[in-house]
């Protein structure tokens, strides 16, 4: 076979675009199941020695299954077909799809390796961490006391700790730590080829950012070749030498990373930039992607992306375009649209603009006053007043440790206050594990917390809820609503959207008959988007996509004539083309139904977009406390806290010049653990200009003198102690010094 | 409150409540044992000054006593043991269950363990071949020994192998004029004894274990561990023991210790089936001839080993599991 077509496969080579030193040649192949449905469809690239590519698709679209043929790894009864050709260092190239199963488990993890999205999934739950990297040594005959050692080499370059990470179980790690342990064990017969499919998906902002850059590093330091496959396009854009765009099983477009975020040339790609939540893009020109990819058995016949596609023409609707160059003279860009000329200039990158425009406009002023106003000077009794509020929890112990060691307390919020009023927006803000979920559960009284108080117009709740309040807790309890990260699970999946409803009608108006009932819930459902209703009261919310179920639980908590309504994480389960949809429409409902918000978020665009649109605040908290509060202009433009500083850092953008800027602005990757936190300022073990003051004193919450809200820093004080005290180990004096902007 | 403190104090309780209530049954109920006892002393000429003393020295309850004295009295002499005296077999309590109760644990023991390895092991496989005509074969089999009750397969083994082929014994646990000792002859005959009863106790729980395990087995094999331990390039033995089976079984280990307990229980009518003298057997005999001390002997019995081994299962989960220690599953 591979005489006769070794003329075709180098024509090949020259139609794709050859890379100098390719280490993968992939021709022709596609992944097939029960015969017909086509889940890759005649693939042709090549991937660099020793670059990062980057790999972009919505979920659906093959991306992961490309990450599996490259181990030859589909999962049964898929079958591959084609031809996957690698090249070692040194040595013949190698048949990927004609090695004999030893052969091939000797390829994988030895020259391939791969890693998965879940890490805590990826290891046996029953195991240690080190007994995974020994048994992958000796069932790759290794040596296993060298093996180890590079694996300790390998965990300290993640930022871990190797005798404490070898010595736990999965369990007793957090996700972070998890996932990096993950990227070691999949480096520990130190491989070519690094596939990793969504590797950073289930962590925070923060953590993913720290991981890439960790990963430039590895990547450099061990000379591998990564493969990341991801939905995220900002993020991984910080990372990648060439990146790739996947669209509904084929290659729409592939070329170097600045050509494809600065010049791309399909129509999808253009709009996937757009419809990117972007802290530096004008709010009002993100737009989502209308419509979804097709499915594997409904791929249109000619270009795959024609039914979405604003500039689709009569050529476009029959002739599936090739893979082809954009310019003549550069073949390295490539991209499958007949219309690239077209498409560059009828789509306009709005991040492009927006850096002119930022730029221009002083940054901080314009829309304090408003928040001022409304958050600061109110006078009358607010909503909802925290005052002085701790969470903590008394963590479950262990057979030997009960008799041994102190029950451990969990410090999830500490001495937090806070006022939201009527109509407020506030946005929590922090890494997984900071207390913001605990705390916006205390807000709306679903969390009795162990210290301080918090009252629902001027009622403490839970006295309320111990019989001894004016306003009756029945009352607070239905003023209060709460939509959940996971609608799938919120949602009852054994009675239709119509019951799930009814039941908070029933509560509001109970005196009111079955038609008006569904007259309502019609109207609702209409008016949130979900047309025809009638359709929809009868669906069971199975029969509904991620986007439509978390409009229910949007009208469920609303049909309760809320105050305020909780939304913890609500749109990170919602594909990203549709979060901005949503969050506009909880905005619009918002002044419609008169209701406050409280907006639980890792992401700080997002949180930004929310906070902005409804002239809200963003409080930033750190291990239970909140660092920093003010208006969404003035955090993204002036943060004052440098953990502010960090998450602003962690977010990603489009913009070329900043990208791949320098290290995170932080002296350690991981949290410290709340159930001992650090003295003083709980932010000094990781914050880049630490000094010895922090170590002792706690600074507290202070009105920030030339801009809104408030921050706990000492650096905003001039006559502090703090500038004359010694920097900490590894801080900097001046914060100019880490960061990239 | 501590858990484990918690959940040790609880076992007293339990027990002192089954006690409690073992106390009332049998003064309260209207013809009860004493009556008869009574009955039965006059009748064989007991002077009716002497009955309430015959009364007391068997049974350590004194009739003309107030009733919390008679409690009090009761549950000192459960504490100590002494559980009184039996009215049918006329010894003490305590004996006749240290006489019975090996034989049923061993009844017990082995029949739940053999279940359990033999339901294990094929739904293990069941599980490796999902969907092939041995998974669908054996899926028809366990639902079938899932539905039927052991005693009819002990009627049946009773019938053919022990009345109509004489394979086995029909009764006893060992042959007569065999003496216990460490000799082979002792333990064959124990065995041959054995088989039958540990058999038709044994074949009626694999069906469920093994469906367990079938669906436990089926769970794990899709987790992306096992993927990624495959492209790992582990051994498939190494997979099947230490990824599959072991995270596959964990869940059933609440319910095998359970189980045991249950078991316990559910010899009453397995060996009045084979005359086998265990605690059941003399159960019924309790039963039947009034013997209420007897009959809460062995309820007590029943009742201690199950709340034993409830608790036990509950300590252990913790070490077998890594993940519980850590109270993981404690949701805030």
């Amino acid at each position: 076979m591979a005489t006769d077509s070794s003329s075709s496969v180098s024509d090949h080579v020259v139609s794709r675009g050859t890379v100098e030193d390719p280490i993968f040649e992939i021709t022709d192949t596609s992944v097939t199941y029960d015969g017909e449905t086509r889940v890759l469809e005649d693939v042709n690239v090549s991937i660099d020695r020793h670059e990062i590519l980057g790999i972009v698709g919505e979920s659906g679209s093959g991306k992961s299954m490309f990450a599996s043929a490259l181990l030859d790894a589909i999962p049964d009864p898929g079958v591959l077909t084609g031809d996957i050709r690698y090249h070692p260092p040194d040595g013949p190239p190698v048949d990927l799809l004609g090695l004999t199963d030893e052969e091939l488990r000797q390829f994988r993890w030895e020259e391939v390796s791969m890693v998965f999205q879940g890490a805590m999934s990826s290891f046996n739950p029953t195991m240690k961490i080190g007994a995974h990297f020994e048994e992958t040594l000796k069932a790759h005959d290794k040596r296993v006391s060298e093996g180890l050692e590079f694996a300790r080499e390998l965990l300290e370059n993640l930022y871990l700790e190797p005798e404490r990470v070898l010595d736990s179980y999965p369990h007793e790690l957090s996700g972070g730590m998890q996932q990096r342990a993950l990227i070691a064990l999949s480096m520990v017969l130190d491989p070519e080829v690094l596939v990793m499919d969504e590797p950073t998906a289930a962590l925070d902002l923060l953590m993913q950012r720290s991981i890439l850059t960790l990963l430039d590093r590895l990547q450099r330091k061990y000379d591998l070749t990564i493969v990341f496959i991801t939905h995220d396009l900002p993020l991984v854009a910080s990372l990648a030498d060439r990146m790739a765009i996947i669209y509904a099983f084929q290659f729409a477009e592939i070329g170097p990373r600045d050509e494809i975020i600065g010049n791309a040339a399909h129509p999808y790609t253009r709009a996937l930039l757009n419809a990117t939540p972007n802290v530096d893009a004008p709010l009002d020109e993100m737009q989502p992607i209308e419509g979804e990819g097709p499915a594997p058995v409904s791929v249109p016949s000619g270009c795959r992306f024609e039914p979405r596609c604003p500039l689709a023409t009569e050529e476009c609707r029959t002739t599936d375009p090739p893979l082809a160059a954009v310019d003549r003279d550069r073949t390295t860009h490539r991209s499958a649209c007949h219309h690239p000329a077209t498409a560059r200039e009828e789509i306009q990158l709005n991040f492009d603009e927006a850096n002119d425009e930022l730029e221009s406009a002083s940054p901080v002023e314009p829309s304090e006053p408003a928040v001022e106003t409304r958050a600061e000077q109110t006078s009358e009794t607010p909503l909802l007043s925290l005052d002085d509020v701790a969470v903590h929890f008394t963590e479950e112990q262990g057979l030997t440790e009960r008799f041994t060691k102190d029950p451990t307390v969990v410090r999830a919020v500490d001495g937090v206050s806070l006022d939201i009023h009527e109509q407020d927006l506030v946005c929590l803000l922090g890494e997984s594990g900071c207390g913001k979920t605990t705390l916006g559960k205390t807000l709306i009284g679903l969390q009795r917390p162990t210290d301080g108080s918090i009252e629902y117009r001027g009622q403490d709740i839970w006295e309320a809820k111990d019989g001894d309040g004016e306003i009756p807790y029945d009352e607070i309890r239905s003023a209060l609503q709460i939509i959940h990260q996971d609608p799938g699970s919120a949602l009852n999946p054994n009675r239709r959207i119509a019951d799930i409803l009814s039941e908070s009608l029933r509560h509001t108006h109970p005196n009111i008959g079955r038609n008006e009932r569904r007259r309502r819930m019609h109207s609702l459902l209409e008016r949130i988007g979900m047309a025809p209703a009638e359709e929809f009261l009868d669906r069971y919310p199975h029969q509904l996509s991620g986007g439509e179920k978390q409009r229910v639980a949007l009208a469920r908590a609303l049909l309760m004539n809320p105050d305020a309504i909780l939304a913890d994480e609500a749109i990170s389960a919602v594909d990203v083309s549709l979060r901005i949809e949503i969050m506009d429409l909880m905005l619009e409902l918002q002044s419609e139904f008169e209701t406050s918000f409280l907006f639980v978020s890792h992401d700080l665009s997002n949180a930004r977009y929310f906070a902005e649109h409804g002239d809200g605040r963003i409080a930033v908290m750190y291990l239970g406390e909140i660092v920093e509060i003010g208006s969404a202009e003035r955090l993204i433009h002036d943060p004052r806290h440098p953990y502010t500083e960090v998450l602003r850092w962690a977010t990603p953008d489009l913009e070329l010049d900043s990208m791949g800027a320098g290290d995170p602005p932080l002296r350690e990757v991981d949290v410290p653990d709340p159930i001992d936190p650090p003295s003083g300022c709980r932010f000094h073990t990781r914050c880049p200009v630490a000094r010895e003051a922090c170590r002792e004193q706690h600074p507290d919450l202070r009105r920030i003198d030339d801009g809104d809200g408030r921050v706990a820093c000492f650096r905003e004080d001039p006559n502090h102690e703090y500038w004359d005290s010694e920097p900490v180990d590894g801080a900097v004096e001046q914060p100019e010094e880490f960061t990239g902007n | 409150m501590n858990y484990y403190l918690k959940r040790t104090a609880q076992i007293p309780l339990t027990i002192l409540a089954v006690a409690t209530l073992t106390f009332g049954l049998i003064r309260l109920l209207p013809g009860g044992p004493f009556t008869q006892l009574r009955l039965e002393l006059l009748q064989q000429g007991v002077p009716a000054e002497q009955v309430d003393a015959r009364i007391e020295a068997l049974q350590n309850i004194r009739p003309d006593a107030p009733l919390w004295q008679q409690y009090l009295d009761y549950m000192v002499g459960v504490a100590q043991l002494d559980l009184g005296q039996s009215i049918s077999l006329n010894e003490p309590v305590i004996d006749v269950l240290a006489r019975s109760l090996p034989w049923t644990v061993f009844l017990v023991v082995t029949s739940t363990i053999l279940m359990f390895v033999i339901g294990v092991v094929i739904g293990a496989l069941q599980a490796y071949w999902e969907g092939s005509r041995f998974d669908r074969i054996t899926s028809g089999g366990s639902i079938f020994l899932l539905s039927v009750p052991y005693y009819i397969f002990a009627v049946i083994f009773l019938f053919f192998l022990a009345f109509q082929l004489q394979l086995f014994p029909t009764g006893n646990a060992v042959a007569r004029g065999v003496d216990a000792s460490l000799s082979l002859a002792y333990f064959s005959s124990v065995l041959h004894h054995a088989t039958l009863p540990i058999l038709a106790f044994t074949i009626s729980g694999i069906g469920s274990t093994a469906l367990n395990m079938r669906g436990n087995g089926i769970q794990v094999l899709g987790e992306e561990y096992v993927e990624v331990a495959r492209l790992r390039g582990l051994s498939n033995n190494r997979i099947a023991t230490r990824y599959v089976a072991r995270n596959a079984i964990l869940p059933m280990y609440t319910g095998l210790l359970l189980l045991i307990g249950f078991r316990l229980g559910g010899t009453v009518v397995l060996e009045e089936i084979f005359s086998y003298p265990g605690l059941g057997y003399y159960m019924i005999q309790a039963v039947n001839a009034n013997d209420y001390p007897l009959m809460m002997g062995c309820f007590l019995v029943i009742t201690v080993t199950l709340v034993v081994g409830v608790y036990i299962a509950d300590l252990t989960y913790g070490l077998i599991d890594p993940r519980i220690s850590a109270g993981d599953s404690d949701e805030y």
